[in-house]
């Protein structure tokens, strides 16, 4: 035990060294246990993190200055320099676009479809996840810039009452879901698998509105959602199939990832839209929009496929063996207890890989589509706005940017959901 | 090799062998991990296989249930050839439990889900049948509050035991341990032994790789050799333990004890 302390000399060798590590291992359950030493002051705080050197100082002021001109910068030109009239103005093309006025109520019938059903999500898992102080913070934020977007912006009673009303919407999805919980887990998940059909029969049917018609952040949201539900699938087949024992089903495979994955999205969509035609026989006529479709979702399920692939990789071998030794067949193996695990350790990259498939469906500019940063862009060149490009631009950067945000966050939630029980 | 059993007569029924290897060989690429293993085992007997690493003891075990397909020879599990039809092997897999070093437990399933999905999804039992036997196999092994915890909320013995409940659940008629006891905690080991212990004891024929000496003595019914590939010698323990024939085993025997 003697020269055994922290600072005593470490001979490297049998007990001593032992004693050390349970000497540090108490030190290290000391340090938890007790309350962090943390700076007196916040002045004390400032020299400890951001002047504890000459060096430091100096990069302290220097990317300090250039953040605090940045700042000024975008503050003053969102709150005193920027007209916003053109934002308002524009406010319904960059929702739906050209989509006819008249049937505007069947977006919003949609709208809240989802709405009501995240809330009830959002009630029935709630119930163990309650929202912390920094998470309300953020929501009491997104609910005063929204809040504040949409009194200013609405352009009728109508559409100011319908968009106020989404938060109440939430609410009470989120009450009623709180109070049946778990209960309806299962006609939830039901009706989530069933919400995006019956948007399209929502929009399309009963004399609605054909998907040449459908723009601004409808269709982004639209064309993402078509583009991950079907790429999802296929994705999953081509990894399996780019594991297979079989040769052709793998040359297949791994064919079409790489075909697929080595040209631009907007190439694909292009290509879709003029060459198609060619190999196709002259009197099967697809709306361009569908050929579209087809080709993003090709393209996504290449990327889905080799993201699927890396999961696949990280369950070990005694995975397979144990199952196998159970007597599963290899499509239970696969379904029951590969598959659960690989797709789990997946789920960054893939949520990463679907933000960028949604952001991507501005794409769809390169056949003629006015999506919500063409309806932006189209806005600012109209006679009346003409140069206002700043205050569009900003405002579909920021929906984008609200949109891919909440998928992130989603994703998180579901990280911590399924991390139950890892290893 | 040099006494080889007999392999006429194994397809006849109402032989008591329950497993017949004869002649098995097994490469990987240039390395022969197997060179010719022949031994049989019979009804409710408990074998431990002893032996230094890559000798092929596991690798042999891992033939026996087609986790490694065999080059050459024959293997026969209860007057069944292994062949490469693939119902043969699932036939042959549920009568043979399997229990890993590594435990290799399902971490996304809790204790009651591990030891339940063969059962539900192989033997296609309904959802209560199984759920009664997993807790009769829980109580078994000692560890019955367990049922709704994770693999990784358990110690290495428990998981060790809830691997052994799993195998058990398909009721199978061989139970085959591949060092079952050599990656828990020195203190963790007795508890997995006595759940072998007492699987031995209720009949169970049983195959066992493993260096704890303490327990073939005790409990094996025949204890072998493997070196090199080869199956040095075999002998009821007392015998292997106290007079070893072979060179090799009293070598291997005085590096260990």
């Amino acid at each position: 035990m003697s020269g055994a302390g922290p600072k005593g000399p470490r001979l490297g060798l049998g007990l001593s060294e032992d004693v050390d590590l349970l000497r540090f291992e108490q030190q290290a359950r000391d340090v938890e246990a007790a309350p962090g030493p943390g700076p007196a002051t916040p002045g004390e705080w400032i020299r400890q993190n951001l002047f504890s050197g000459p060096v430091n100082a100096l990069l302290t002021l220097a990317s300090g200055t250039f953040v605090l001109f940045v700042a000024y910068q975008i503050l003053s030109f969102v709150f005193v320099s920027a007209e916003w009239e053109v934002v308002q103005v524009g406010m319904r093309g960059y929702m739906i676009g050209g989509f006819p006025v008249d049937e505007a109520w069947r977006v919003w019938a949609s709208a809240y479809l989802v709405i009501v059903l995240a809330g009830l999500s959002y009630g029935v898992s709630a119930r163990r996840l309650r929202p912390s102080a920094g998470q309300a913070a953020v929501g009491a934020v997104v609910v005063a810039v929204a809040g504040t977007i949409v009194f200013f912006t609405a352009q009728t009673v109508l559409v100011r009452a319908l968009t106020a009303g989404v938060a109440p919407a939430v609410l009470a999805g989120a009450l009623v879901g709180r109070l049946f919980g778990r209960k309806i887990l299962r006609p939830l998940i039901v009706a989530w698998v069933l919400v995006f059909p019956a948007i399209m029969i929502v929009v399309r049917g009963f004399d609605g509105v054909p998907p040449s018609e459908w723009e601004g952040l409808f269709f982004n949201i639209v064309a993402a959602t078509v583009g991950i539900v079907a790429s999802f699938p296929l994705g999953l087949l081509l990894a399996l199939g780019r594991r297979s024992e079989l040769p052709a089903v793998r040359v297949v495979s791994v064919g079409l990832i790489e075909l697929f994955r080595g040209v631009p999205l907007v190439a694909w969509l292009i290509f879709s839209k003029f060459v198609v035609d060619l190999v196709l026989p002259p009197q099967m006529v697809i709306p361009d929009i569908v050929k579209a479709f087809v080709a993003m979702t090709l393209f996504s399920a290449a990327y889905v496929g080799e993201i699927v692939r890396g999961g696949l990789q990280g369950v070990p071998a005694g995975q397979y063996e144990a199952a196998r030794a159970l007597g599963l067949s290899t499509t239970r193996m696969m379904a029951l207890i590969v598959l659960p695990q690989a797709l789990r350790s997946t789920i960054p990259a893939m949520i990463s890989h679907f933000i960028s498939l949604f952001k991507d469906t501005s794409l769809f500019v390169a056949i003629e589509v006015t999506d919500l940063l063409a309806a932006a862009r189209r806005s600012a060149s109209s006679l009346q706005y003409f140069g206002r490009d700043m205050e569009t631009l900003l405002f579909a950067g920021l929906i984008f940017w609200a949109v891919a945000f909440s998928m992130s966050r989603w994703s998180q939630r579901l990280e911590v959901r399924l991390g139950v029980g890892r290893r | 090799m040099a006494d080889r059993p007999a392999t006429a007569g194994i397809e006849k029924a109402g032989d008591d062998r329950m497993i017949v290897a004869d002649d098995v060989v097994k490469s990987f690429g240039h390395f022969q991990a197997l060179k010719g293993i022949s031994m049989a085992l019979n009804k409710a007997e408990t074998v431990v296989i002893v032996g230094p690493s890559g000798s092929g003891k596991s690798t042999f075990i891992r033939t026996i249930n087609r986790l490694e397909r065999h080059d050459a020879g024959r293997i026969f599990v209860d007057g069944i050839e292994l062949t490469d039809d693939i119902r043969n092997i699932a036939q042959i897999r549920s009568e043979i439990g399997m229990v890993f070093q590594s435990f290799n437990l399902f971490p996304h399933l809790t204790v009651l889900q591990n030891i339940g999905l063969a059962p539900r999804n192989v033997r296609r039992w309904p959802k209560k049948k199984a759920e009664e036997k997993v807790m009769q196999l829980l109580e078994r092994v000692g560890i019955p509050e367990q049922a709704h915890k994770y693999p990784a909320e358990l110690s290495g013995g428990q998981q060790q035991r809830v691997a052994i409940a799993r195998a058990l659940a398909m009721e199978p008629k061989i139970m085959l341990f591949d060092e079952p006891t050599s990656a828990l905690d020195p203190e963790m080991i007795k508890e997995v032994l006595d759940v072998i212990e007492e699987l031995a004891e209720s009949g169970m024929t049983m195959i066992v790789v493993s260096h704890e000496i303490g327990f073939a003595r005790h409990v094996a019914d025949r204890v072998m050799l493997f070196d090199d590939g080869l199956l040095i010698e075999e002998a009821p323990p007392n015998r292997f333990f106290d007079d070893p024939q072979h060179e090799r085993t009293k070598r291997f025997l005085s590096q260990i004890l």
